[in-house]
């Protein structure tokens, strides 16, 4: 059974820390060409999504019966599977998002992020944490890929999810070389935001360290034991008080 | 390597693996596609749809296709629906597009009461082979083809580049897609002219 601390783990992997998109730059072709409007990002998101879930409890569940020397060809086939599944939900279901998806819909089974999921992660894991990983990893995959989505719809379209916003747009975001400044500009801006935040915490860590060494609680390892040593006398004083 | 041997290697897992994950899913997509694929009848309404933006009946006459013009130099006729609004629909396919793919329009034409050209009503892209450029027609590149009626309804042909006897709509740079293209609105023409006067329209 995953733990707590596991789960947060996995999650913020999935979602921030290794995002796909932005952090791992995974997927590219994709987010280059389906992120013209944010319908679009948000259908292929949950598309890949879906499929990341799937293939990776499915490989995850066979990762002792597949032997290593087939692996990739029975991931690929695993894959295929899901995809052509989705495919043909979404032909049925939803005929525009499948027409407008076109042919980055099969190449979903190609996709390094699920292939690489499937190999780093599900092939070593159980079922339920590799289920988990996918959710995250999809869901770290569609709001990049619906963020990048936004911007380029907005400036390029002038609208939003479909619903015109004003007359003015510049043509240049709904090209292909828009996609690349505004990818670029994402993965900037997504960088400096992460850096930042990353070493605000660790200064915290840092500062919380040295004032329990200046406490005289030791070293950094010896913190929690002098919280608790801390906590400890607090509960006792607070009894000595009631006594008396 | 005897049988037995065979059957304890690795090879033979390999292979048994591999062979029962595409039994199963192949099955699984078998019964899947019988649940979920979209019929002819369907496809043809969502065509309509697109291309009115609401639905609007239509009688097959495809199998009253006449063979003869059907397939012609500039491509083929596909399908053919007359609609209710009496405008006859075809899905026709133009041919000598790059690498000798081919383009697949939904083409609508008004005709008059003695089945004479009048205007193309309205042309939408359906599919393509091989047209690796595709991308670079907008809508706005075939409603050109429903703003010269006037020089068609004389006798012209579209093509690549204007002269006489051909009106020109070109997509620069995909000059050879642009020839699939007017020749699948040609063929369409080709038909609807030929049908009419038995083949002795040009």
């Amino acid at each position: 059974m995953m733990n707590a601390k596991r789960f947060r783990n996995i999650s913020l992997d999935g979602v921030l820390r290794n995002n796909p998109t932005l952090r791992l730059v995974l997927g590219t072709c994709p987010t280059l060409a389906l992120s013209t409007s944010a319908m679009n990002g948000i259908g292929m998101g949950l598309a890949v999504t879906f499929i990341l879930i799937c293939s990776n409890a499915l490989i995850s569940l066979l990762r002792k019966v597949i032997p290593a020397a087939v692996r990739i060809p029975a991931y690929v086939i695993i894959i295929a599977t899901f995809v052509t599944i989705v495919r043909m939900v979404l032909d049925k279901f939803i005929p525009s998002l499948y027409e407008s998806m076109g042919v980055y819909l099969p190449l979903i089974v190609v996709n390094c992020i699920i292939l690489g999921r499937a190999e780093s992660f599900a092939s070593k894991n159980p079922v339920l944490d590799s289920a988990c990983d996918g959710l995250f990893t999809g869901l770290g995959f569609t709001w990049a890929l619906t963020l990048i989505g936004i911007v380029r719809e907005v400036l390029g379209s002038g609208a939003i999810f479909g619903k015109e916003l004003w007359n003015f747009r510049i043509e240049f975001f709904g090209s292909a070389a828009g996609a690349f400044f505004v990818y670029g500009l994402m993965i900037a801006i997504f960088d400096g935001v992460y850096r930042s935040i990353e070493t605000s915490m660790r200064r915290k860590k840092f500062y919380r360290q040295a004032d329990a060494v200046l406490a005289g609680c030791g070293d950094a390892s010896m913190i929690d034991d002098c919280a608790r040593r801390d906590r400890a006398e607090a509960t006792a004083t607070e009894t000595h008080t009631e006594e008396n | 390597m005897t049988v037995k041997q065979f059957l304890k290697s690795n090879a033979f897992k390999c292979i048994l693996v591999l062979t029962c994950i595409a039994l199963v899913a192949s099955g699984l997509l078998a019964i899947l596609n019988d649940l979920l694929s979209v019929s002819d009848e369907e496809r043809t309404a969502r065509a309509i749809r697109s291309i009115y933006g609401e639905a609007v009946g239509y009688e097959d006459l495809t199998a009253s296709l006449d063979a003869t013009y059907a397939s012609n130099e500039y491509g083929s006729i596909d399908n053919l629906y007359k609609l209710e609004n009496g405008a006859l629909m075809f899905k026709s396919t133009g041919k000598d597009g790059y690498k000798g793919g081919t383009v697949s329009l939904w083409v609508v034409a008004q005709v008059d009461g003695n089945g004479d050209f009048v205007s193309f009503e309205k042309v939408v892209y359906a599919e393509n082979s091989k047209q690796t450029l595709m991308s670079q027609f907008k809508q706005s590149t075939f409603d050109v083809y429903t703003v010269h009626n006037d020089k068609i309804a004389e006798g012209g042909y579209w093509w690549v580049t204007a002269d006489d006897a051909h009106v020109s709509n070109l997509v620069s740079g995909a000059t050879k897609s642009s020839q699939a293209v007017n020749n699948a609105i040609n063929s369409a023409l080709y038909y609807l002219r030929n049908v009419r006067t038995g083949g002795d329209a040009q």
